[in-house]
């Protein structure tokens, strides 16, 4: 099965100023058409085949052409109906234009599909009633996702009204122009919303490699109860402010809610520093989200997660890293301080670091010995040279995704795990979504526990 | 509950989280086609997926003198060639590999066995694996005993962490063979560590068999004696043997097909529903079945089974030898290429419903399908005349290629009269799931290192079938029935044709 797309979709029908009734023959007309055509001289037309109704809400042009290719990219693997309404806000009156484009796919051996794409514009006033634009369109009997590409309304009645024929909100948290503020109306929706409705946020599902990544450490079951252990979580992200906080805060939400911990307090100080106090089983579980200068990294997204503790005297520490042979933001050149023996990325030289770190130590101990030992020279004749090897890094961009996982436990030697990350863009997200369902209770509850620390700060 | 038995709390919501622990899989065979073909780039896929967990390492196994870097060289290309995925991630790649070692065993050697100790034993400390183990025998069967013997002899079936010993199928040649592969199996392992692989099983259509059934209410009032007329399944190849000769002359399709995947298939398609998708629990229902076939004795097996083999002919497109004109033939082999068997499932759901199966090679096509013969209505409202161009209801499971599921019903056809033709309402995996589907061999080594045996081939699954198989084998070899032929490229011979038309059917064409 090929899922490339054509350049252009063909567009089949184009109507300005049209009423929703002519959105409606047209889009049977062009079905009908496809089906006979498909069916051949003796054959019966193959019957549609659909799976959701997708309404990408676009504020302007950059999204709707987001919108399109997502919902073209979402066509070449699940057979769909997108409707893409895109507000023209200084629109006056009720003129709504309307197309309609489809890309047809041939699977080596199936029946051909057509997906069909439906763009609305429409102004501010009929922007409001997108249920009454929506609902004669939507395909009975298949779930409706409602996307809103930018911020949600949050609190406004047009999005209450908009939910009401959808069975799921889908909205990308990285996306809102106010995260703040908007992240605090996403958790109240969550109380007032109908019951039915599933929300899905396109950020929680890009955390999704870290979550596994986490519990992939404590998923053995000698390492179970390390669970019980931990004492510390450290979470470094990108960029500066309490607006871009919220991946962090879901996965701190997340374990937290997951683990049955308290907020105690928190307290966010400058640069990005953000320290708070768990208390879980007894024990105090101490955090600390910290920014961190990552250029190829948008701001809000988590660079590194490091969990430690210890449990009956083995200690144990996880750390998941992102990219890590990336280097860090700033215009200067790139100088490491490296230990000979250690890695060629970021964790490497963490680990060379400290090992170096050991060595400066074991060095320092037994420096006039060795000195001796080596050069001959009576101790205290001449000064030692310095034991560490200074190399210069200057490491070049690409674009992949890694995740490097270190593991220690005890005094062993770290073990280095590292997985590629697939991209994932907006069709993959919602593609996922769909096979997953958007009622996910674990989303919830990290989104309140993720809440109560934001509210904290 | 112990804290090591309970849910990881932060695996809870992760849609398809299935993640081992920390093992190491010793692959007997590395160098063999099996493994490059289907384990290494299926462990790839595994690695490629994130399914595979931290620690985790490949210790290839064989009696090639090559080094680490060798093998992995040999790894590395032969998942180039085979993998699903392509092109291949150069950094899943060599993260995978920089897990996969090497160590020459011959398996008569016991020394062998203590330098795999020794380094399995390293690899522990070094990946924080706590003793788990999988053992592979990519191997030909005569070798699983004296595998299983060295490594009982080295100790390495036991200890902390998990040990499990998967082998490939066939699982005997007949019933006692069968018997003496488990018992010598079952002095080294318990029975819920071996892990008997049949890769068919592990394919996602034939799973979707149970998905169909027991995930929707409205088929399975109807999955029985009372509105169903028949059940024919169908394994076609329009192959030959290939490089096969040796081994198909020994085997024949009624154990190369019939004995495992077309009774595979039967009971699939006649179990209870299982208390739950879950090992014990499918497998009894699959075994209870087996066990309720009416085994086919004496004269009964002439009346109820066919056996035929190919000769010359044309199959797409092609002109093709016969079979005993094949490489490894003999020239007056009575082996055959085709097998038909009906048979009953004496219980209370199947009573006088006719399970037939076909398999053969050098068939018109490639397909496997389940086909589910519905009754037909009690009563022609409509008239003769108006239904005559109806057949009676039927679903068809397809398994491949297209895989998908049919309805063949009734509908009035646009006119002025009323007359009913058969159409057909279709599901095409391909036109609602527009993904590939994980190769079986990915499916089923990860079920194996979580230790989820529901797609594996239990010993009393094994032997039930080999019972049923076993008078009709014996039979056969005293010439009851006679062998029959068909020209390459037709369904079968015409006894399998009249097997079906004695009871007033026919073969469904697929």
């Amino acid at each position: 099965m090929s899922t490339t797309l054509k350049s252009e979709p063909e567009l089949v029908w184009r109507g300005d100023d049209v009423k929703m009734n002519d959105v409606l023959e047209a889009l049977s007309k062009v079905r009908y058409e496809f089906a006979r055509a498909e069916a051949g001289d003796s054959e019966h037309a193959h019957p549609r085949n659909c799976v959701m109704t997708l309404v990408a809400i676009a504020a302007g042009e950059t999204e709707e052409r987001r919108a399109h290719r997502t919902c073209r990219l979402i066509g070449t693997q699940h057979p769909a109906q997108a409707i893409v309404i895109r507000e023209d806000a200084g629109q006056r009156g009720k003129r709504v234009d309307a197309w309609i484009t489809t890309d047809v796919h041939r699977p080596a051996m199936a029946c051909a599909i057509e997906c069909e794409v439906v763009t609305l514009h429409v102004p501010g006033a009929v922007a409001d009633h997108v249920d009454a634009i929506v609902d004669p369109l939507l395909v009975s009997g298949v779930p409706t996702y409602l996307w809103w590409m930018g911020t949600p309304p949050f609190g406004r009645h047009e999005l209450m009204r908009a939910l009401r024929v959808c069975d799921a909100l889908v909205f990308d948290s990285a996306r809102f122009e106010e995260p703040y503020h908007a992240f605090q109306g996403l958790a109240r929706l969550t109380t007032v919303a109908h019951r039915r409705l599933g929300l899905a946020d396109l950020q929680w599902s890009r955390l999704r490699a870290w979550r596994e990544s986490i519990a992939q450490f404590f998923t053995p079951a000698d390492r179970r109860a390390f669970l019980h252990g931990i004492s510390e979580v450290g979470i470094d992200y990108a960029g500066r402010g309490r607006g871009n906080r919220i991946a962090t805060a879901f996965i701190l939400g997340w374990m937290a809610s997951a683990l049955g911990w308290k907020l105690q307090r928190a307290v966010a100080g400058v640069g990005g520093v953000v320290v708070a106090h768990y208390v879980g089983g007894g024990r105090i579980i101490e955090v600390q989200l910290r920014s961190v200068p990552k250029d190829h990294l948008a701001s809000g997204e988590v660079a590194a997660v490091r969990i430690g503790g210890t449990w009956q005297g083995s200690t144990f520490r996880l750390s998941v890293l992102r990219d890590p042979d990336r280097p860090p933001g700033g215009d200067e050149a790139i100088y490491r301080t490296r230990h000979p023996s250690g890695g060629d990325d970021e964790a490497g030289v963490e680990l060379a670091e400290r090992r170096a770190e050991w060595h400066r130590d074991v060095l320092h101990e037994n420096l006039d010995s060795l000195h001796h030992t080596a050069t001959g020279d009576q101790p205290g004749e001449s000064r030692p040279k310095h034991p560490v090897v200074f190399t210069r890094e200057r490491r070049s961009r690409d674009t992949t995704q890694v995740f490097l996982t270190m593991i220690e436990i005890g005094d062993t030697a770290p073990l280095r795990h590292v997985q590629q990350i697939e991209p994932a863009d907006e069709a993959a997200l919602l593609l996922d979504l769909l096979a997953t369902g958007t009622h996910d209770a674990v989303f919830n509850r990290s989104l309140l526990s993720a809440f109560e620390l934001m509210r904290t700060l | 509950m112990k804290v090591e038995e309970a849910p990881n709390p932060l695996a809870e919501g992760l849609h398809d989280y299935r993640v081992a622990d920390p093992a190491v899989m010793v692959i007997f065979g590395a160098t063999g086609d099996l493994s490059g073909r289907k384990l290494l780039p299926a462990l790839y896929n595994l690695a490629r997926q994130r399914s595979l967990p931290a620690g985790f390492a490949v210790v290839g196994a064989a009696m090639d003198d090559v080094t680490d870097e060798a093998f992995r060289k040999h790894a590395s290309e032969k998942i180039h060639e085979f993998s699903r995925t392509q092109p291949i991630d150069s950094r899943v790649l060599d993260a995978f590999l920089s897990a996969v070692f090497y160590v020459k065993v011959e398996f008569s050697r016991q020394q062998d066995f203590r330098v795999l100790v020794q380094k399995l034993q390293e690899l522990d400390n070094a990946r924080h694996i706590p003793g788990n183990r999988i053992f592979y025998c990519a191997t030909p069967p005569p070798t699983y005993q004296l595998i299983a013997q060295q490594l009982q002899a080295a100790g390495l079936h036991t200890g902390s962490g998990f040990h499990r010993i998967v082998v490939e199928k066939p699982f005997g040649s007949d019933l006692a063979s069968a018997r003496e592969l488990t018992q010598t199996l079952q002095k080294v392992f318990p029975e819920d560590s071996v892990y008997r692989i049949d890769h068919y099983l592990g394919k996602e259509t034939v799973q979707n068999v149970l998905a169909f059934r027991f995930a929707n209410s409205i088929f399975e009032p109807v999955w029985n004696a009372n509105l169903i007329d028949s059940v024919q399944i169908t394994v076609a190849e329009d192959i030959g043997i290939e490089q096969r000769g040796a081994y198909y002359e020994r085997a024949g399709a009624l154990r190369d097909i019939v004995q495992n995947h077309g009774l595979q298939l039967v009971t699939l398609t006649a179990m209870e529903p299982p208390l739950a998708f879950e090992a014990n629990a499918v497998r009894d229902e699959k075994v209870k079945v087996l066990r309720s076939i009416r085994p086919l004795e004496g004269d009964e097996i002439e009346r109820s089974t066919v056996r035929a083999q190919y000769t010359k002919g044309w199959v797409v497109g092609e002109q093709v030898p016969g079979y005993r004109e094949e490489h490894d033939v003999a020239p007056d082999s009575h082996t055959e290429t085709f097998a038909a068997l009906r048979l009953y499932i004496d219980n209370w759901r199947w009573a006088g419903v006719p399970f037939y199966i076909r398999a053969g090679k050098r068939l018109p096509k490639r397909v496997t399908e389940i086909r589910v013969q519905f009754k037909r209505p009690p009563h022609l409202t409509f008239g003769r005349e108006a239904m005559q161009e109806v057949d009676p209801n039927a679903i068809t499971l397809r398994i491949q290629p297209e895989e998908g599921i049919s309805l063949k019903f009734g509908a009035k056809v646009p006119s002025a009269g009323l007359r009913i033709r058969s159409v057909t309402m279709d599901f095409q995996y391909m036109t609602s799931f527009l993904v590939d589907a994980p190769e079986a061999y990915e499916r089923l080594l990860l079920d194996c290192m979580i230790g989820d045996p529901t797609l594996f081939t239990r010993a009393d699954e094994v032997e039930a079938a080999w019972r049923l198989i076993d008078p009709i084998e014996e039979s056969w070899r005293n010439d009851m029935p006679p062998l029959g032929s068909y020209p390459a490229g037709a369904w079968g011979s015409s006894e399998a044709a009249a097997l079906l038309q004695a009871d007033g059917r026919e073969w469904h064409r697929p």
